[in-house]
């Protein structure tokens, strides 16, 4: 049961950490992520709610409701236009639980279903913008230089931090057993 | 097997996909149209920036910390070299303080009660900036309660960085000059050429493999000089006249061969930005 358990907590505090470490790592360390051309996308939003689902065990995290929740907040404050991490991050959530259906559950593939996250969720903000004019470069500039050094950035942020947020979630869920 | 898209899944992504377009080309053209967001995205922005503040702080005091000790790595050879700009400083500020004021005096005369050049500044701190490769925008500390309008010019230690998009009460977002998005806002600047001809014109473009701004469509014959200063020309009306952007590094003609495009090397470092000053046109 979520609401029972001490992941209620510890889910929604990580994600709104997250949420704001996003936009806090990009302006501090601005000169290593968009050093030009390149630019990385800090996405730790995804990485916790992809681990949420992997580690939350029996207990039944809303995913789909949070994932909504951080859609509204990142539109409203980091990008300024409504409705598109809105309907990407669900879906994201989506992808992650239709993947781990195919996998058996072990570190790289979770890895590999989360470089595909990362993939599908970069590849359908690239094309909302071109549609929507916010961006025109072409598809060979976003594989080379937004594509390919995010994907370095969030496999190490998951390589780094797999294991500090399973020890969390273990600690958490066996705290309530006790 | 299972069919992949049974009617009600299809029915649901159509519909979902609609809304989702919908709601971005509403807030896109609602964004480029009104001077301020919806009250409920002001009211949002403004709960969800002060919890930012909470999280910020931290990662920004760290940032500080280690700014200051690499800093201090560097203070020999920069003292050194800024004691040779400070002798050469004080005269000109000096000479600054006397122009300005004859300048006072002569407008009095003329009566001119304000121009161009008259702005004052507010300053504000960077909160955070998008995570996003394509929106490049900051969020500064400073809003509608401090006065802050949009479109207003956005300048941060060296030279012009952007512009304002998007006002709230307590915060606004500032679009970087590095957008390259088709409703960026581009600055009217000039540059002097040679035999004392002003060349006019607006910053086209924005070059991410030479880090430099374009200035495209400059039909002057007048000869541009690499090194030039380029700084705002004021018309438009917005933007204050004479604040700096950077320096001219390349002079090439356009891909048709009748004009000429001007490549600047932007005077302040986008990616290290801490503190903004928010330019007001006095008027």
């Amino acid at each position: 049961m979520y609401r029972l358990s001490r992941l209620r907590f510890l889910f929604p505090i990580g994600l709104l950490i997250a949420f704001f470490l996003d936009g806090s790592l990009s302006k501090v360390l601005a000169n290593q992520f968009f050093s030009f051309p390149y630019s990385m996308v800090s996405q730790l939003v995804l990485l916790w709610l992809v681990l949420a689902y992997f580690f939350e065990g029996t207990v039944k995290i809303p995913l789909y409701g949070f994932a909504i929740a951080v859609g509204v907040l990142s539109d409203l404050y980091y990008s300024g236009i409504w409705g598109l991490f809105i309907v990407l991050y669900p879906l994201i959530v989506w992808l992650t639980k239709f993947l781990a259906r195919l996998f058996t559950d072990n570190f790289f593939n979770t890895m590999l279903i989360f470089f595909i996250d990362v993939v599908v969720f970069e590849f359908l903000n690239y094309w909302a913008f071109v549609l929507i004019g916010v961006t025109h470069t072409n598809i060979g500039d976003f594989l080379l230089y937004t594509l390919a050094p995010t994907l370095a950035l969030n496999l190490v942020y998951f390589v780094v931090l797999y294991w500090p947020i399973n020890i969390l979630y273990t600690k958490a869920l066996a705290k309530k057993r006790s | 097997m299972r069919k992949f898209f049974s009617n009600r899944r299809l029915v649901f992504i159509v519909v979902v996909l609609v809304v989702a377009f919908g709601l971005m080309g509403g807030s896109v053209a609602l964004r480029n149209r009104r001077q301020t967001p919806p009250l409920i995205q002001q009211f949002g922005n403004d709960i969800v920036g002060m919890v930012d503040g909470v999280v910020a702080y931290p990662v920004n005091a760290a940032q500080s910390g280690v700014n200051s000790f690499t800093d201090l790595l560097n203070t020999y050879s920069e003292n050194k070299k800024l004691k040779q700009q400070v002798s050469e400083l004080a005269q000109a500020k000096v000479r600054d303080q006397t122009l300005a004021k004859e300048n006072r005096e002569l407008k009095k005369e003329l009566k001119v009660n304000k121009s161009m050049t008259d702005y004052s500044t507010i300053s504000a701190a960077v909160l955070s900036r998008t995570p996003s490769s394509w929106q490049k925008q900051l969020i500064i500390n400073k809003g509608q309660t401090s006065g802050i309008k949009k479109n207003m010019p956005v300048m941060s230690a060296g030279g012009l960085i952007g512009r304002i998009t998007e006002v709230n009460k307590t915060n606004s977002k500032v679009e970087l000059l590095s957008n390259t998005s088709e409703s960026a806002n581009r600055f009217a600047i000039q540059i002097s050429g040679s035999g004392g001809k002003t060349v006019n014109g607006i910053i086209t473009d924005y070059d991410s493999q030479s880090n430099s701004l374009v200035m495209g469509q400059v039909t002057s014959k007048a000869k541009i000089k690499k090194g030039t200063k380029v700084t705002t020309s004021g018309m438009g009306g917005v933007t204050p006249k004479g604040l700096y952007v950077g320096r001219v590094t390349k002079v090439t003609k356009d891909d048709y061969g009748l004009a000429q495009k001007v490549y600047i090397k932007p005077a302040a470092n986008f990616n290290d930005v801490n503190i903004v000053t928010v330019a007001e046109l006095d008027s």
